[in-house]
């Protein structure tokens, strides 16, 4: 039976509420039309497709959360288009939302699994045996009585995975349910999704922008602009190019690693699988021994060519034995940062690596003097020293020429020259139009601007971002779609023309080709507006392609600084802390374990050009007929 | 902001913890309503006497409950000397030369000042007892359980207790968000503390627009959580966790009636002793 069938399925938001498109203009985005689609019981099916393709929309539907405005919807045999079957339906398939904070009714985490069943009426001791079911299902049995605003993203999706599954569904869906966690979090959830389908036979339908994600399923399923315009196994859909360009959807980088070797000759299949190409590559790569390895192996030596002009003028940030304490001498103390040192040089596109909580977010607020520098050494010599106490080293901390550390500079100047970009900054958006909000950093920094200078820097700064300043200026915020959104916030904050500017997740929660855009502009940024661009990111990837620079935090210290290509050469150190690094990185790892040296930025452009550069030389490729081909260029 | 310690919450194990909230409720309400009955030190005194019983059997310690004095402080001390001052009649303790008559305290003015800061003292500490040893939800579902009769006349008692219930979830969250959002106009110019008060309350809206609409987008997609999770009012509904009274209450019990009488006996035949 098909746990899932949409015959010619409607759905509009217009029809059904007027003024709601007033309210959300987005929602018109997210109607579908004439849908044909159904998962078997016992499959796991992915849905892919840029933001507002209706994806989910579908998810809604399913349990009827929305009703269809034309067509037939069919869940487990019960009509979804009768009121009287959607209590059933929902104990049949359960949904977990992407905002794990708003999904959560309760403040102790058995309660709020026990909510489900308690909604349907299971008896008391049965309530219990379930909660011990769902827990140990996802793997959190030891946070029964934990407070889920102390949890990490993945760990709070998981309970609300878990009060999902404490209702016993047969269906689970999971609406871009790790969009906003980080990649430790993603797969925690990831895994316990797929053990349940694989283990309790639970039918998945998966929502997400992650291709790793979608290959996991047994079909994947592309969404476009309200239709279902792609189908078919996951490896194949990936393998269209064309195809997903034309759905604003991007081809995973495994995939398009696996067609740039094969065009250079190497014969590999597209597989998403990292291990699986590390090991097709060996034996090609393994060719002839004659020549010395270490010799010819052309060390281009690190791309870091912007070279430093100061460390404390302008665009420079340069740190010395910061550290920073929460709460201090309170039960909750802890210790954000603890000695860092770093140098950030002018013209640097550098990048912040860390897991959540390991201090990258607390020195980056350090920056613009959100938190201030403590004065702890003055504290030290105003008290007397306690015996055996050693004076802290002096902390230094200089912004784009500014010290911090002195209680006299002028933070306002200097917030003018640092601007910071916070995570989802659309969030933060406010005033009655785009061009007041884009106008409110100026108005607090320059007090005496003129309406025309006012107007002369609000379209330079929305035409950077990349939107039309006539459209949009005296439209709401709230009425633009994600994308622009985030580009009306990053224009808000580059209109005082900074010369560092400080981005926390810039790309967080956008589809693949919205990532790209924004990567892009960044680069824009760089070239033409702002001398320094420093991100926090969590994509090993993206870290790889954009910046020249990058450090890694970890429990308040900084790890690693270095090029990329300096810091992914080390992935037993990353991998031991638990961070990702770029796929490139482990299969080069791998290929250098079995003798094969490869020496590459990681980006998946450059790693091609190497790995077809030494077949040719020294592979498998030398004793074929040479071919003309060389490496190509990512465009 | 990432670690707030929400409410006034204390943990421990010990006995007054483990009292089913609804006991600790009431038993805060026999002591205050004894601490009024109280009209002098001897019930003050039986009152103050069960108050530090109960102090030591939480394992509070006395500093931390002190620190809950500070709010009240102010209050308290105003109103001692407000008593102190203009409370009529009682033998002057000292004289005083005519412009300065009114500094003149009376014997009766320094017992009544005395008395009624010690009464407001007992009350606010009894209170801080309740609040350190309970956490927020098992007091809102005390609340739930004792307003239940309130069904009968259609008081809508569950979903108060969802309300207070997802309130209390909600707190840190939002709070998180705030402290988010003022960073991030911070970081755009705005100034939040100067300018004169019209101007501060106007600097606000940075922040309470952007929390507004956050606040609205997060009820949105709670309530299609709560939704996909089968959620249709109190109607078939079960509870999983069901207050039970243990021997610890029935103590608890025994206490409270025993301060009430106690105090009512005093009232009766000491009244005339002041």
């Amino acid at each position: 039976m098909a746990a899932v069938k949409f015959e010619k399925v409607h759905f509009s938001y217009k029809t059904d509420d007027e003024q709601a498109e007033n309210v959300f203009a987005e929602d018109a985005a997210f109607s579908l039309n004439g849908i044909d689609f159904s998962v078997e019981e016992g499959e796991f099916v992915a849905v892919l497709g840029h933001n507002g393709s209706g994806k989910s929309t579908l998810a809604r539907l399913t349990n009827g959360l929305l009703s269809p405005t034309e067509g037939e919807i069919t869940v487990f045999g019960l009509d979804a288009k009768n009121p009287k079957n959607l209590f059933e339906i929902r104990k049949q398939v359960g949904i977990v939302f992407q905002n794990p904070d708003n999904q959560t009714v309760a403040s102790i985490v058995e309660d709020d699994v026990a909510f489900g069943p308690e909604n349907v009426g299971i008896p008391r001791q049965e309530i219990g045996e379930r909660i011990d079911f769902a827990l140990r299902a996802v793997g959190m049995t030891d946070f029964r009585s934990a407070t889920p605003s102390r949890l990490s993203g993945g760990q709070k999706q998981r309970i609300a995975l878990a009060g999902v599954l404490a209702l016993k569904p047969k269906m689970m869906i999971l609406d871009e349910a790790t969009a906003m966690l980080d990649p430790r979090g993603r797969k925690e959830v990831i895994d316990a999704v797929l053990r349940l389908n694989r283990e309790e036979k639970i039918t998945v339908l998966l929502i997400t922008h992650f291709p790793e994600e979608a290959m996991l399923a047994d079909r994947a399923i592309v969404m476009s602009n309200g239709s279902i315009v792609m189908e078919g196994k996951p490896a194949d859909v990936f393998a269209k190019e064309d195809e997903l360009k034309k759905y604003a959807l991007t081809m995973p980088r495994h995939i398009c690693v696996c067609r740039g070797l094969r065009e250079g000759g190497v014969e590999i299949a597209d597989t998403m699988e990292t291990q699986k190409i590390a090991e097709t590559l060996l034996p090609a790569l393994q060719g002839d021994f004659s020549t010395d390895l270490q010799e010819n192996l052309g060390r281009v030596n690190s791309e870091n060519t912007i070279k430093p002009e100061t460390s404390t003028g302008a665009g420079c940030v340069h740190c010395e034995n910061l550290s920073f304490v929460y709460n201090s001498n309170s039960p909750f103390e802890t210790h954000a940062l603890d000695g860092v040192n770093l140098t950030i040089n002018a013209g640097d596109f550098f990048g912040i690596i860390g897991h959540t909580g390991s201090g990258k977010s607390t020195f980056v607020q350090h920056l613009n003097a959100l938190l201030k520098v403590p004065t702890a050494e003055k504290k030290y010599k105003e008290k007397k020293l306690k015996k055996g106490q050693i004076v802290p080293p002096k902390t230094v901390l200089s912004v784009n020429g500014f010290d911090l550390t002195d209680k006299t500079t002028d933070f306002k100047t200097l917030r003018r020259k640092v601007g910071m970009v916070f995570q989802y900054p659309e969030y933060q958006l406010f005033a009655e139009t785009v061009f007041e909000d884009v106008a409110f950093g100026l108005k607090n920094f320059y007090s005496d601007i003129t309406d025309a200078e006012k107007q002369k820097a609000v379209r330079e700064a929305l035409e950077t971002v990349g939107l039309n300043y006539e459209n949009v200026k005296d439209r709401s915020p709230f009425e633009l779609s994600g994308g622009q959104k985030r580009r009306v916030a990053i224009a808000g904050v580059i209109v005082t023309k900074p010369e560092i500017l400080v981005l926390d997740e810039p790309a967080a929660g956008l589809d693949p080709l919205g990532k790209e855009e924004i990567m892009d502009l960044l680069h824009k940024i760089h070239r033409d507006w702002c001398k320094t661009v420093i991100i926090v990111s969590h994509d090993m990837d993206e870290i790889a392609e954009n910046c020249n620079r990058a450090a890694v935090f970890s429990m308040g210290k900084i790890l690693l600084t270095g090029t990329p290509k300096e810091l992914f050469g080390r992935v037993d150190a990353l991998m031991d802390l638990g961070l990702d690094v770029p796929f490139t990185a482990k299969i080069v790892d791998f290929l250098g374990q079995n003798g094969v040296h490869i020496d590459c930025d990681y980006t998946w452009w450059d790693f091609v050009e190497k790995v077809l550069k030494y077949y040719k030389t020294k592979g498998a490729g030398m004793r074929l007929t040479p071919s003309s081909e060389g490496g190509q260029n990512h465009a | 902001m990432r670690d707030i310690a929400f409410g006034q919450y204390y943990p421990a194990e010990s006995f007054v913890h483990k009292l089913d909230p609804r006991t600790k409720i009431l038993f805060l309400i026999v002591y205050i309503v004894a601490v009024f009955l109280g009209d002098n030190f001897y019930a003050l005194g039986g009152c103050a006497g069960v108050f530090f019983l109960i102090m030591l059997f939480s394992r509070i310690p006395l500093q931390r409950l002190l620190r809950s004095l500070k709010a009240v402080l102010f209050l308290l001390l105003f109103m001692s000397v407000l008593n102190l001052f203009f409370f009529e009649g009682g033998k002057p303790l000292y004289d005083l030369p005519k412009p300065w008559r009114f500094l003149i305290i009376t014997d009766k003015a320094l017992y009544h000042a005395t008395f009624l800061a010690a009464r407001l003292l007992l009350l606010v500490l009894g209170s801080s007892l309740l609040t350190l040893t309970t956490t927020p939800v098992s007091l809102a579902d005390g609340i739930e359980s004792l307003l239940k009769p309130l069904k009968l006349i259609r008081f809508p008692v569950h979903e108060l207790a969802l309300i207070i219930s997802i309130a209390l979830r909600f707190i840190p969250i939002l709070t998180e968000e705030t402290g988010r959002i003022m960073n991030a106009q911070k970081a755009r110019g705005a100034d939040f503390e100067s300018g004169n008060f019209f101007k501060r309350i106007k600097s606000l809206l940075p922040i309470l627009i952007p929390l507004l609409i956050s606040a609205f987008r997060r009820a949105d997609e709670l309530g299609d959580a709560m939704d996909a999770r089968c959620y249709s009012g109190s109607k078939v509904r079960t509870k999983y966790k069901k207050l039970t009274y243990g021997w610890r209450d029935l103590l608890a019990a025994f206490v409270g009636v025993g301060l009430l009488i106690g105090v009512i006996f005093l009232k009766i035949y000491t009244g005339a002793l002041v």
